[in-house]
């Protein structure tokens, strides 16, 4: 050991030596630094040379002199609200270096790497950042979409169009599978752990920057909870200085995105009489014109004047001694579907301050408090039930509300039974109840009636303390207390409805949910940064302990209260004292607590800022892991090389900077579902009580559920990276990284022989690789007066699951199920996750021959049922008949390349900022009509499906009953291609003079008009290709599965900068 | 030395910190009992015998049991349901379509597992739970009966079963081979044996029954025999549940057969003395839809009731509870019973009913609607639990597993094979003709076929059929109809899922080489 130290000096020693030789020889140089704005002389002005300390200021004229080594060759110059700009050093004489006013310099910025930053010219891994520049002036609400686009790697889709609603993030495809938050990356909001689902307490308006840590090198200090990548959010701090106001806003109405076009009343008429007349049956509706156009159901529901704002205000500023930022932000959206109960409220406050009482301690807090309140309108992307399902599926001959209750006697509950059940408006009309569409299928007005007032709540509390103590230069004790405390619930009221002869509610339930959480942190760590001659050397030590899942629920529920509405409910027993004790129902639930302890290391080393070096490791002990396997290690390796820092790369005005880079890092998983899946744990009750005796009163069994697996353990992600960044002609940045992550030990409860006795226990078996492609530009250049910068992204993946099951040869783990079509998608051992699963489709038969020629190799014909009209299924197998065998992989729902753009124009105080994203590679199911309603209604492009006279068609016949399996077999005619490039923003600005403004003591005074979601270019049909897994679907892990979503809503905003 | 003072402070810091965080990993466990925690007390010890008694009655969250599957296979009963696939693991009973992937194989063969694996570890256990002798004495016989029945359902219907000891080590959960049926066999008469003299001969009913006694025990060992063809043995043990005196006065455990035969079906009649061994059921388990399989009522009563049935106003119609249709009797056995005084305790004449005018149900939704239900367990709405759960998963009727007519019957069976004599005046006579005289039969001789035909009437619907069929070597003639092979039929397949990534093989009979 004390052998290997001594060499470990001497080596350094020996650099020592080579450096001290190189810098024998110095040169001088000296120059001047001023504004290019307007031509002053900057005093004060930083000139250091790179890959060095050496560092000087400029005088009050703007003169410096520095002193440097032979091997400096580029010197950078910064000054407090201007753009660092690098020079290289001339042959000879002195430089004149003139600084724009604070625009980006990708080079200077530092990147926040996990318990520090580090220069961006130095990192070794991939990390993405975004900065509260980029964000500024974006209508965003949520955290999730301030990202979607803005960087390479993520694939992020919104999970509906409800205010407030999250969004599905994926970071570098899927890293694993099971449990769908085990793909969702980790969020770290100034070192607090968040969980994904909590994430929207943040106003982005708080935001200073956000980093995404994609390699597996750079995520691994985050170790056994980083797999699926990390994403740290650092908030705004004050700055030493005037004090400054800012005040950021915005206001403007909101519009469906998309109105589908679906048969109105006489169309549905002719369709349903065409599926009947085709079936042999009588038809329902004689003379279809006579319906008129009757319901619009989504003109019902939509509304078009749907108001959106947010307000925020903040004020930061201090001293030498202390800093703070404070703000306080309110956002008021409505939602442009059933907009009564479709709301989102956020009050945000926020305080981060920062003591530097001496020169070797500071102290201080980033606080970040939210009220939320919200509504919503239930199931947003379901088939069963959900509000945007009932308008697509209802017929629309049926009237939303009945006001003449003699003609439309049809469309009211026909019994008193009913009648007492039936919800009516405040006038005392009935709505109209479908008398042809029935199952989960309501009036979407009634149940809006019925949902009104509905809420919930939450508080959230996230922040830190901290103290910094540096005795020695470059030495930094760090200790911080992190906490996410959380209060939240619901209040609900159902009242007792009849929505039709299926589905009614016989039993009113006045709920009141209330939950706690508080989760917190304690990390402590040590750095040490010294730089002897070229050498930089960053030394990190640290640990950690980290507690959550402490969450308590508890809900209430009283049945049967005399109530209609939710504004007449109460829990108040004074009230209700005839409510017998048995309507009153209780329930609670315990969170069991997720412990995590780590001890964590970390060495950042350059050469000159040429030769670059990370090397971590983190050891993680997690609560969730058996006790063979309670700690877990994750090391990892990167380096970079400048080699335009390097004395033979030739000088160039074409590549200006080049860093190549690789990396390798291992990250874990320990998101383990259920807990203590690691010991035999004994259960209770279910299938295992039994009754004795004649008093019929049941014991309660107790038996082992699974055995012990000591050895259950992490899932492990090991990611190699290799990447680039360039700058070139001094104004495009550009940065390249491939990749290759694999997963192994992916947790699965394995089918094990019955004879055991005992149930499925979690094992560490799967295995998945994803690889990828990812590319990042940035150009900004003045034009004259015109100012250009554009911004781009575009990523690429693939992913494949290398190992499943043992003795099974495909997955269906969170596959999605669509009614009586069953599973629609697998996962093929050796293909990409949950893969659309179906029969292939070839073309339409016109003929009744080309029905019966349509045989098997011996001749059985292989649809005997079919008619002209019905689709072709082929016979994949090959044999004599067309069954479940004969599926195949049809599509593919997770998007294999998603890019975003984003132009920024900027002409004397005029501003244009136009940004789009999208994404492609994947097919979406579009499944908007009830298949096992076959009166539902339809989309009008029905209207030219397969009749013997329109042969041309490409929509197979319809006919009542489906006897050929046109539409009731999962074929490729339900999938469409979810190619999109979404505009999300054009936005136009105008800020007001200087000169103007400052006679109000104005710094910024810029007032701006935006559209959101302008365009969509999609061939897509439904109202929007963006489909992110949705929770409540019950439709399982996967993207892209249409069941009605919630239309995203296209805004007209009008916006206010206001800075003191 | 200095520095060195430091590096060793450092190391001892560094181990200390890496030492000292495991203890913090462990987290509350919220009343979470493991294997080794648990089974520390009595009501540990009796809470664990529960659930092996919940396997023992155990009906499948599919709806049905040993009972359903044995009638539809009998072949005296359709499947019924709502379609050709309602209940599909009794669909493939009727067309003899099973497959190892596709019937009830896997309900008998988990029950009979999860069974014997709850017996192992509360076997492997018992000792630590502070038992004091005669209980620990007597759990231990009943887990031994329950383990012996268990495994003589196993060998009876597969055949070629693996046989568990012991709770098996996870890491040999792959290495399992079957064991010849021979020792099945004999490892569960073995397990009887062992459990006979430590079981009561009686309980007291009100609080335990239900429980094993030692008639119920040796009525299983005496069912095994015959089913073994070792008559004198199965004579031997039957004797003993059957009494000295058959039809005349109780054996010694109290057992005699109930003067009214309708009485059996009676829900309230639970523990009668003609019950032998039962699989007790309860309205009060809460039972729903989420795991219907977890529900301690009886899921016959309701999958047997018909569609859509209503008691016409102020008619004397029995006040049956609206089912599923299954388990109907077909035309053919509904004529062949007709006449026999068990007749209208056994099939219920839907069509009849509604031809007078009675009740109304719709017997078009019932999939190969006969009209003869299986009165026997057809849930009554008089019945139905008065709970606000699910009212059709909680009916509270038990089910026989063995009764007195049964074993009456067996006992004369056995003689008849041991060359007994079987003449007037016989044992073997007085046995066979007490099951007729309860129903008001005259007696008649025993002979192979009557005794058949007598079995045949009294435990129609009672999930005897196949097996007897089959034990007789009767069932591909009589079965041939519906599509019985003979040399495959007679036993079920292993599971699929049993086979995969394990030593187990399929049996020859399946087109396997076991």
């Amino acid at each position: 050991m004390k052998a290997k130290l001594l060499l470990h000096l001497r080596a350094l020693l020996f650099f020592q030596i080579l450096f001290f030789t190189a810098t024998a020889q110095n040169r001088t140089i000296t120059g001047t630094v001023s504004s290019k704005a307007n031509g002053q002389s900057l005093g004060g002005a930083t000139v250091s040379a790179r890959g060095s300390k050496i560092a000087t200021t400029t005088d009050n004229s703007g003169n410096f002199t520095l002193s440097v080594p032979a091997t400096v060759r580029v010197l950078v110059v910064s000054y407090i609200g201007m753009t660092s700009q690098e020079v290289s050093v001339p042959a000879s004489g002195s430089i004149s270096v003139q600084l724009e006013q604070s625009t980006t310099s990708k080079l200077d910025e530092v990147v926040v790497v996990g318990y520090g930053t580090q220069k961006k010219s130095v990192v070794t891994g991939a990390i993405s950042s975004v900065r509260a520049a980029d964000l500024e002036e974006q209508p965003v609400v949520r955290v999730e979409q301030s990202l979607q686009g803005r960087t390479s790697g993520l694939t992020i889709a919104s999970q509906s169009g409800q205010p407030g609603a999250a969004a599905t993030v994926r970071l570098r495809g899927f890293t694993t599978f099971g449990d769908v938050g085990k793909n969702d990356p980790l969020w770290v909001i100034d070192g607090v752990i968040v969980d994904a689902g909590g994430i929207g307490y943040l106003n982005q308006d708080d935001i200073e920057s956000m980093e995404v840590l994609k390699d597996g090198a750079s995520a691994a200090i985050y170790g056994t909870r980083a797999a699926a990548g990390v994403i740290l959010i650092t908030t705004k701090k004050g700055k030493p200085g005037q004090l400054r106001i800012n005040y950021n806003g915005w206001y403007g109405t909101q519009q469906p995105m998309k109105k589908l076009n679906i048969a109105n009343a006489s169309q549905y008429a002719l369709l349903r009489d065409s599926a009947l007349s085709a079936a042999g049956k009588p038809l329902a509706f004689p003379n279809p014109s006579s319906y008129g156009t009757g319901t619009d159901w989504q003109k019902a529901i939509f509304n078009y004047g749907a108001p959106k704002t947010n307000h925020e205000i903040s004020i930061s500023g201090g001293s030498d001694k202390s800093t703070f930022f404070t703000s306080f932000g309110y956002t008021n959206l409505t939602g442009v579907v059933a907009s009564d109960i479709s709301k989102y409220q956020r009050m945000n406050y926020r305080i981060n301050t920062n003591f530097k009482p001496a020169k070797f301690i500071s102290f201080g807090e980033n606080l970040g408090f939210e009220h939320g309140k919200s509504s919503g309108v239930g199931e947003t992307n379901r088939e069963f039930g959900g509000v945007v399902s009932s308008a697509l599926n209802l017929d629309p001959i049926t009237p939303g509300i009945v006001y003449d209750t003699v003609k439309y006697a049809a469309f009211i509950p026909s019994n008193p039974a009913q009648w007492s059940a039936a919800t009516r408006t405040g006038s005392g009309q009935y709505y109209g109840i479908s008398p042809y569409v029935g199952q989960e299928m309501k009036n979407p007005l009634q149940y809006i009636q019925n949902h009104l007032g509905n809420y919930n709540w939450d508080n959230n509390l996230v922040g830190n303390a901290y103290v910094d103590i540096s005795p020695v230069k470059g030495l930094v004790i760090h200790s911080t207390f992190g906490t996410k405390m959380a209060w939240y619930g619901y209040e609900s009221f159902t009242p007792v409805a009849y929505y039709n002869t299926s589905t009614s509610i016989n039993v009113s339930n006045l709920t009141r949910n209330d939950a706690w959480l508080i989760n917190w942190n304690v990390e402590n760590t040590i750095s040490y940064n010294h730089s002897f001659g070229s050498h930089n050397v960053t030394l990190l030590g640290g640990w950690g302990e980290y507690k959550d899942n402490n969450a308590r629920t508890a809900t209430v529920v009283y049945n049967n209260t005399p109530a209609r509405t939710f504004d007449q409910a109460t829990f108040n027993t004074d009230v209700y004292s005839a409510l017998p004790a048995d309507r009153q129902n209780s329930s609670a639930t315990d969170g069991t607590d997720h412990r995590v302890n780590s001890l964590f290391g970390r060495l950042q080393y350059n050469y000159q800022e040429k030769y670059l070096l990370q090397a971590l490791v983190r050891r993680d002990g997690s609560s969730r892991f058996g006790s063979n396997k309670k700690f877990g290690y994750f090391p990892s390796v990167s380096v970079g090389w400048v080699p335009t820092m390097e004395n033979f790369f030739p000088q160039n005005d074409v590549l200006n900077n080049l860093k190549v880079r690789a990396s390798y890092g291992v990250t874990g998983q320990d998101l383990i579902k259920p807990d203590f899946a690691f010991v035999p744990v004994v259960g209770a009750g279910g299938q295992r009580n039994y009754t004795f005796g004649t008093s019929d009163n049941v014991n309660i069994g107790y038996a082992p559920t699974a055995p012990a697996n000591p050895d259950l353990h992490w899932e492990q992600t090991k990611t190699t990276d290799i990447g680039l960044d360039a700058i070139l002609f001094n104004a495009l940045t550009f940065s390249f990284d491939a990749y290759k992550k694999t997963t192994t030990g992916i947790l699965e409860k394995p089918p094990i022989p019955g004879y055991a006795g005992y149930g499925s226990f979690a094992q560490n078996l799967g295995e998945m690789e994803n690889k990828g492609l990812e590319f990042e530009l940035g150009y900004r250049k003045k034009l004259g007066d015109v100012t250009v910068g554009v911004n781009g992204n575009i990523s690429f993946y693939q992913n494949k699951l290398t190992k499943g099951l043992p003795g099974q040869t495909y997955l269906d783990d969170n596959s999605a199920t669509f009614q009586n079509l069953g599973g629609i998608a697998r996962t093929l051992i050796g293909g990409a996750y949950n893969q659309f699963f179906g029969y292939k489709y070839a073309g339409i038969f016109q003929t009744q021959s080309e029905v019966d020629n349509y045989v098997s190799k011996a001749g059985v014909k292989l649809q005997p049922k079919a008619r002209p009209g019905d689709l072709k299924i082929s016979n994949l197998q090959d044999d004599d008949i067309i069954d479940a065998n004969d599926r195949t992989y049809i599509g593919n729902p997770n998007p294999t390349m998603s890019y975003g753009l984003t132009i920024n124009l900027a002409y004397k105080n005029f501003d244009f900022i136009a940004f789009g994203s999208g994404s492609g590679g994947n097919q979406i199911f579009q499944g908007l009509r009830r298949l096992d309603i076959g009166t539902a209604n339809y989309l009008t492009k029905y209207l030219n499906a397969w009749t013997p006279t329109n042969t041309g068609a490409k929509l197979p016949r319809i006919i009542d009953g489906d006897p050929g399996q046109s539409y009731s077999r999962f074929t490729d005619l339900y999938l469409e291609s979810g190619n999109y490039f979404k505009m999300r923003t054009l936005q136009i600005g105008y800020s007001l003079p200087k000169s103007l403004i400052s006679k109000w003591g104005c710094q910024r005074l810029r007032a701006y008009f935006l559209v959101e979601n302008p365009f969509t270019i999609t061939k897509y049909d439904g109202y929007d290709p963006e489909i992110g897994i949705s929770p409540d679907s019950g439709g399982g892990s996967m993207y892209g599965v249409d069941r009605g979503t919630y239309v995203p809503s296209r805004s007209f905003l009008f916006g206010l900068n206001v800075g003191f | 030395m200095k520095k060195n003072l430091v590096y060793i402070a450092a190391i001892a810091l560094g181990t200390q910190l890496l030492g000292s965080c495991k203890k913090e990993l462990n987290v509350n466990d919220q009343g979470r009992q493991t294997t080794d925690t648990y089974y520390k007390t009595p009501a540990d010890a009796f809470a664990a015998l529960v659930a092996v008694y919940d396997r023992f009655g155990f009906q499948t969250g599919g709806l049905y049991d040993k009972v359903a599957i044995n009638d539809v296979a009998g072949g005296d009963q359709v499947a019924g349901g709502g379609s050709a696939t309602d209940i599909n693991d009794l669909q493939v009973m009727q067309t003899w379509t099973l497959s190892s992937t596709s019937g009830p194989e896997g309900y008998v063969w988990n029950r009979s597992y999860t069974g014997i694996y709850r017996a192992n570890i509360l076997l492997s256990k018992i000792d630590g739970c502070g038992l004091d002798a005669a209980t620990r004495t007597r759990y231990i016989a009943e887990l031994k009966a329950m383990r012996g029945a268990f495994y003589f359902d196993l060998v009876w219907y597969f055949k070629n079963v693996p046989l568990l000891t012991g709770v098996l080590p996870i890491d040999s959960l792959y290495s399992v081979v079957q064991a010849p049926p021979a020792d099945v066999y004999a490892y569960a008469e073995a397990d009887l044996q062992a459990a006979i003299p430590n079981l009561p001969q009686t309980v007291n009913i009100a609080s335990e029954g239900g429980r094993l006694t030692q008639g119920g025990a040796k009525a299983i060992l005496g069912k095994m025999f015959l089913y073994e063809k070792k008559w004198q043995q199965a004579a031997d043990m039957l004797k003993d549940v059957n009494g000295t005196n058959p039809g005349v006065s109780p054996s010694v455990y109290g057992y005699s057969l109930l003067p009214k035969f309708a009485d059996l079906w009676k829900s309230s009649n639970k523990y009668n003395s003609e019950s032998v061994v039962e699989f007790a059921h309860t309205t009060k388990s809460n039972g729903g839809w989420s795991d219907a399989g977890a529900s301690d009522g009886n899921l016959l009563c309701i999958i047997t009731g018909p569609r859509g049935y209503s008691v016409v106003k102020d008619s004397v119609a029995p006040d049956y509870y609206s089912g599923y249709s299954f388990l109907m009797f077909t035309k053919d056995f509904a004529n062949a019973m007709y006449g026999d005084p068990r007749y209208a305790a056994t099939v219920a004449n839907m069509d009849s009913l509604v031809a007078v005018n009675h009740a109304k149900y719709n017997g078009a939704a019932a999939y190969g609607n006969t009209g003869f239900y299986l009165n026997k367990f057809m849930g009554h709405a008089s019945d139905v639990a008065n709970v606000s759960s699910t009212k059709e998963l909680n009916f509270g009727q038990d089910e026989y597993e063995i009764r007195l007519g049964d074993t009456y019957l067996q006992e004369a069976e056995a003689l008849m094979n041991a060359g007994a004599d079987v003449t007037a005046g016989s044992r073997a006579y007085q046995l066979f003709n007490a099951v007729r005289a309860r129903v008001g039969l005259n007696a008649i001789a025993v002979t192979q076929a009557n005794i058949e035909h007598e079995r045949w009437m009294e435990l129609a619907g009672e999930g005897q059929r196949y097996p007897d069929l089959v034990r007789w070597g009767k069932a591909a003639t009589v079965l041939a109809g519906r599509g019985f092979v003979a040399g495959r039929h007679e036993i079920f397949p292993i599971p699929q899922s049993e086979l995969n990534n394990t030593k187990l093989q399929q049996s020859k009979e399946w087109g396997g080489t076991k």
